[in-house]
């Protein structure tokens, strides 16, 4: 287990400031945040390479401040990957064996079962410069966990590849998790990485954690404006709670009504979260078909090409934005002006405590 | 012209400046003074101290230049833009300056002691290489740091997530990728000091058969106004020197 406590890390004028964050054993925990947040800074104190200025850092209760990097037990594999040039596949995947003085029979067999499972073994004699993209990150990602790590640390680790090479090897690397009960610590800019990665999510914006928790609420239940926007949200609408009832609640936005779960703590004004995915479309006169509570007469503004779903811009009362298949789209015939009926689940409806209305807030795309 | 035609023709103009060069000794050259001077005792003695000068004081100053050159290129510490600043200091101040403040400080407290309990620098052989070696050890360290810059810092942090010591990461990463500006920052020093010519005559003087390195050679011969001689002499240094420059650049291509 992984325990950061109130780290404070300098990095120049840059300060990581407060971190506290906890991986337990075979999690995988994303630090999701923007370039400049500070993720490096973060990785660059638990690796050893900087010095926090204040805080705690402990792998399975050992402080790792009093340890040098090579005997902190961890795997790290850089978004550069740092394969070993001079050395061949084999040689890089036996350095920390070498390193450690162990005798090349003890190891074989750990490695080779490795090697196997990624499919590297035609690959041994090879330099590093001959390899392909994902051979390249196979190797790095075998190298770090040949040393049998007892935290792998990953640094934007698949963002240089095509989609569906990353695809592979995020599959790959979460059979090797699972297989291995590998945890995790992984810091990336990459929303759907994280999300495919990771059981839990730290947001880091500005050298801050400003939220955290598993993925899933992280990715829904976004905590304050600044991460609703970082996170994309499609829709981000000030509202304005009227009534509630029953741990439901009625928020007024624009010129429409919205039933949400209540939020937490008192407030009157929000800022309205609605994911694209949340929002279903039903053509007008449809039969009904959808057990969610807001029902939204709306008229289509325009509908954006996207990959792989389409984006629908609506008027709704308010500007509202939903994502679509292409087949949908054309079974639906959305134009712009056509009237359609928006579905919205009252979980879905997710609330952003405001302390005051702070003028319109636009939709992030 | 083009822009290939234009630097093809400045490439060729360095070949014909020193070609040139090289080849109007023709004009003085005589043969059987050149015979009688590459088989003169007094020459063949010339050429091995010149050799053996050379490569003490390149290997010595590599020795120094290594670790230097790496603390200067990973680490931040007191003094260190001071050493970067004064890396240049002896080609600034010319090797002849630089001979004459060593022999200016051998001839103090500390340097008369040294001489007398340590070792014997004035015009003898650890002074020609003390000399050469102050003249190339700036410019040594500089290319090397050049060639440490270039290694990625993230290649020693992971070799050392994977166990190895700061000491053990250098020997099997950093040093091995350097290689190649190994080399070339030896060669480039080994040239250097065997044509060393200002701070070598001002230390060790211009003894024959004892402090005379091939380039002081030329000069006496010159002073003493035998031209067939000198042009004998440059002929010899041109060749040994050129011979080992190519010898080491076809080595270095097969590496």
């Amino acid at each position: 287990m992984l325990e950061l406590e109130s780290l404070t890390v300098a990095a120049g004028d840059f300060r990581l400031r407060d971190v506290n964050l906890r991986v337990s054993p075979g999690e995988c925990h994303a630090v999701l945040g923007p370039s400049g947040s500070g993720k490096s800074t973060l990785l660059d104190a638990v690796l050893g390479v900087r010095a926090p200025e204040r805080g705690r850092i402990r792998l399975d209760g050992e402080d790792l401040l009093a340890l040098p990097i090579e005997r902190r037990g961890l795997g790290y594999v850089p978004q550069r990957l740092a394969l070993f040039p001079h050395l061949t596949v084999r040689d890089n995947l036996a350095y920390s064996a070498r390193a450690r003085g162990i005798r090349p029979a003890e190891f074989r067999l750990p490695v080779e079962r490795l090697v196997e499972a990624t499919g590297l073994g035609a690959l041994l004699d090879r330099w590093p410069d001959t390899l392909s993209g994902g051979e390249r990150q196979r190797v790095g990602l075998v190298r770090a966990l040949a040393s049998q790590p007892r935290l792998v640390l990953l640094d934007e680790p698949f963002t240089a590849l095509n989609e569906s090479l990353r695809r592979e090897l995020w599959w790959l690397l979460r059979e090797l998790r699972e297989q291995r009960g590998l945890t995790v610590l992984l810091v990336t800019h990459d929303l759907t990485e994280a999300y495919f990665l990771a059981d839990r999510i730290s947001i880091l914006l500005d050298g801050r954690v400003v939220q955290q928790g598993d993925k899933e609420s992280v990715y829904g239940r976004p905590a304050a404006p600044e991460v609703a926007h970082f996170l994309g949200v499609e829709t981000l609408q000030l509202g304005r709670i009227i009534a509630a009832k029953d741990g439901l609640v009625m928020v007024e936005v624009g010129r429409a009504q919205l039933t949400a779960l209540a939020p937490n703590g008192a407030t009157e004004h929000v800022l309205v979260s609605i994911r694209g995915e949340d929002v279903t479309l039903l053509r007008d006169g449809a039969a009904e078909t959808s057990s969610a509570r807001n029902r939204l007469a709306a008229r289509v503004v325009a509908v954006r090409p996207g990959s792989p779903l389409l984006c629908v811009e609506l008027d709704a009362g308010f500007p509202l934005f939903a994502f679509i298949t292409r087949p949908a789209c054309e079974d639906l015939e959305l134009r712009p002006g056509e009237r359609v009926t928006a579905c919205i689940k009252a979980p879905a409806v997710h609330l952003i405590p405001q302390s005051a209305p702070r003028g319109t807030v636009g939709p992030s795309r | 012209m083009n822009l290939r035609r234009t630097t093809t023709v400045a490439a060729l103009a360095v070949l014909a400046l020193y070609g040139g060069l090289i080849l109007s000794l023709g004009w003085f050259l005589d043969a059987s003074v050149l015979r009688s001077a590459v088989q003169s005792e007094r020459t063949f003695f010339s050429v091995r101290l010149s050799l053996l000068a050379a490569t003490v004081a390149a290997s010595l100053a590599l020795l120094l230049a290594i670790p230097a050159a790496y603390a200067l290129s990973r680490y931040r510490f007191r003094g260190r833009e001071l050493v970067d600043t004064l890396l240049e200091f002896p080609i600034i101040v010319s090797p002849a300056a630089l001979g004459a403040m060593l022999l200016i400080f051998f001839n103090n407290p500390l340097g008369e002691w040294l001489q007398d309990h340590l070792l014997r620098f004035v015009f003898a052989f650890a002074g020609i290489v003390l000399a050469q070696f102050l003249t190339i050890l700036g410019v040594s360290v500089r290319l090397l740091k050049t060639s440490f810059d270039e290694v990625p810092g993230e290649l020693e942090t992971v070799a050392r997530t994977l166990g190895a010591t700061p000491r053990h990461a250098f020997f099997t990463i950093a040093l091995p990728l350097v290689r190649r500006g190994l080399i070339a920052a030896f060669i480039l020093a080994w040239a250097k000091a065997l044509g060393e010519f200002g701070a070598t005559i001002m230390v060790a003087g211009t003894m024959a058969l004892r402090t005379e390195t091939l380039p002081v050679a030329i000069f006496m011969r010159l002073a003493s106004a035998d031209i067939e001689g000198t042009v004998a002499l440059i002929l010899v240094l041109v060749s040994i020197g050129l011979a080992a420059l190519y010898a080491t650049r076809r080595l270095l291509g097969r590496a």
